[in-house]
């Protein structure tokens, strides 16, 4: 039995590449599954990290290597694309969750301006400001993905599997468990909990996430700009997670339509399309902490707090 | 024999010694009191037990191995449960998760951790309905922790404790804050858990304390003062003078 979520997510995958431009609406679910991943922190832990490019960018970058210079399966590029997220992120982790807030936030994004500085001096391999251009996007199974439909359906497919996954992790004890660290760490660590280590643990699969779509992203593109491990996109994907709802699980999917649609869209028109983006944050950080999810919700509440009136101006009749 | 002995417990914070040398013994199955003014160091001593603070000096032996300096995750499996004086519960949880969250991290096996869904833990529902229904609050189950009374937090407080089947509970002045028609059930609930577990209870209400505790220490400044029965403290001449406030022996 599937839930009317997720039906509505199959009916976006279908019919966003009708209505919108192929390389934007494989950008958004690309994002989206970077969202998923920086939201198991943000939402279900509670942990601000304003280092997620970290991940996305390594294996960007490890990635491009291995596709430019050998004839390595794609399937195998994105696995380890995958565990280059993860690994990047288990190093970071553990020094970040040593600390808890302010420091916490500023360590991540620290370690990430390391990372950037080392990709932008080390230009034999990563090309510095250039990026590395060049990237290829070989068979997938005997599939040709050049066509941007094709490559659309694979990002799509994985995004849903991505989601999947994101679904179980959080409907698990482990997705308690982090919830029960965001809301109250010392009882979590009193009732037993290893916080550090299961700080640790999200983490990591965050940044695997993040890895999966540093890859997505790099082979959409054929390239990996220097700004994909830059703080701007860290900070992009905590801006799209909030402007979603980082409290629900679909919160980041939404703030990633509504981020890379408008970048992409509005930009073309206005140059300064950031400010508008400001705008819809302020608005969300004033009104509708919980994002668009969380408008969303209200304004049915609102509708069916209306509706009784309505059917009683109507009975006189 | 006793479940938990300190020897010696010491912890201070620069030139304040909050815990001084406290050696004392909790014999398995007993309902054990301790008593003193506001500031004597209960809750710090507390703290030591579950590992919340390293004691500066001193053992603590629970079971037979010294588990001074253990970090508090880790004394929570050995079967130490406590519940905290000011409220610490999850807020936006439901009542539900809350205890079911003490219960799984006792669980003997993690597995299934990050794949299989919480509400597939059949045995452990059922032990995280038992310690509401404990309580009474099997029947608010699904709010959220945050909407329930101070009084109904109290208890979800202590049914969280309950939750993690302890070997030893702590409870931290269970009727804090509560009204007098609170604190009568909140009374009535330790009651039942008497027997049951071996307790350790720190608490103001003089009545509540000498009416149903086996054994009763008395903390002053860090130390402590005096210890034995109900009726022994009651006739203590010295914890009269420090505590009790002259309250003449009945």
């Amino acid at each position: 039995m599937m839930s009317k979520a997720w039906l509505t997510v199959l009916a976006a995958v279908v019919l966003l590449p009708v209505f919108v431009r192929h390389a934007i609406a494989t950008e958004i679910w690309i994002f989206a599954i970077f969202g998923l991943g920086l939201n198991l922190l943000l939402g279900y832990t509670g942990l601000l990290s304003f280092g997620q490019a970290t991940f996305f960018g390594s294996a960007g970058y490890v990635a491009g290597y291995l596709l430019k210079h050998s004839a390595v399966n794609v399937l195998l590029v994105l696995a380890i694309g995958v565990v280059v997220g993860a690994v990047t992120a288990a190093a970071v982790g553990y020094l970040c969750v040593q600390r808890a807030g302010l420091y916490f936030i500023m360590l991540t994004f620290a370690l990430n301006q390391m990372f950037y500085f080392t990709a932008y001096q080390w230009t034999t391999v990563t090309g510095g400001e250039d990026g590395m251009p060049g990237i290829p996007r070989p068979n997938v199974l005997g599939v040709d993905i050049h066509p941007p439909l094709a490559y659309y359906a694979l990002v799509a497919a994985l995004f849903l599997l991505s989601l999947w996954v994101m679904k179980r992790l959080v409907e698990s004890p482990l997705g308690k468990i982090l919830q029960a660290i965001r809301e109250n760490e010392p009882r979590a660590e009193a009732l037993g909990y290893d916080v550090a280590r299961l700080k640790l643990a999200a983490f990591v699969i965050g940044g695997a996430f993040s890895g999966l779509a540093g890859v997505l992203y790099a082979m959409l593109f054929g390239i990996v700009p220097l700004e994909s491990i830059g703080f701007v996109f860290s900070g992009n994907v905590v801006f799209a997670t909030l402007i979603g709802g980082s409290g629900s699980l679909y919160g980041p999917v939404i703030g990633s339509f509504v981020f890379i649609w408008l970048s992409e869209s509005v930009s073309a028109m206005w140059a300064r399309w950031p400010l508008l983006l400001g705008v819809a944050f302020v608005i969300v950080v004033l009104f509708f902490r919980g994002g668009v999810v969380e408008a969303w919700g209200r304004f049915w509440a609102w509708r069916a707090a209306r509706r009784p009136a309505t059917v009683q101006t109507d009975a006189p009749r | 024999m006793p479940l938990v002995r300190t020897e010696g417990l010491t912890k201070a914070f620069g030139a304040l010694t909050a815990v001084n040398a406290v050696t004392l013994e909790v014999q398995e199955g007993a309902l054990h009191s301790v008593i003193g003014p506001n500031g004597a160091g209960k809750t710090t001593f507390f703290n030591l037990l579950t590992g919340q603070l390293a004691p500066t000096a001193g053992r603590i032996v629970f079971d037979g191995r010294d588990i001074a300096g253990t970090p508090p995750h880790k004394i929570a499996h050995l079967g130490i449960a406590r519940s905290f004086q000011r409220t610490s519960i999850f807020p936006t949880l439901s009542i539900a998760d809350n205890v079911w969250l003490a219960a799984f991290a006792r669980h003997d096996s993690w597995r299934g951790l990050a794949w299989r869904r919480a509400d597939r833990y059949p045995e452990l529902l059922e032990r995280a309905q038992a310690a509401l229904g404990e309580v009474g609050l099997a029947d608010k189950a699904g709010q959220p922790a945050r909407e329930i009374s101070h009084g109904e937090q109290r208890q979800l407080e202590l049914a969280i404790a309950l939750a993690a089947a302890p070997r030893l509970l702590l409870l931290d002045e269970p009727a804090a804050g509560l009204s007098p028609d609170e604190t009568q059930k909140m009374v009535g609930l330790v009651r039942k858990l008497k027997g049951r577990y071996t307790i350790v209870l720190i608490e103001h209400k003089i009545g509540v304390v000498m009416s149903m505790s086996d054994r009763i220490s008395v903390m002053h400044f860090g130390s402590v003062i005096a210890e034995g029965t109900p009726a022994e403290i009651q006739r203590d001449a010295e914890v009269r003078r420090a505590y009790l406030g002259g309250i003449a022996p009945p």
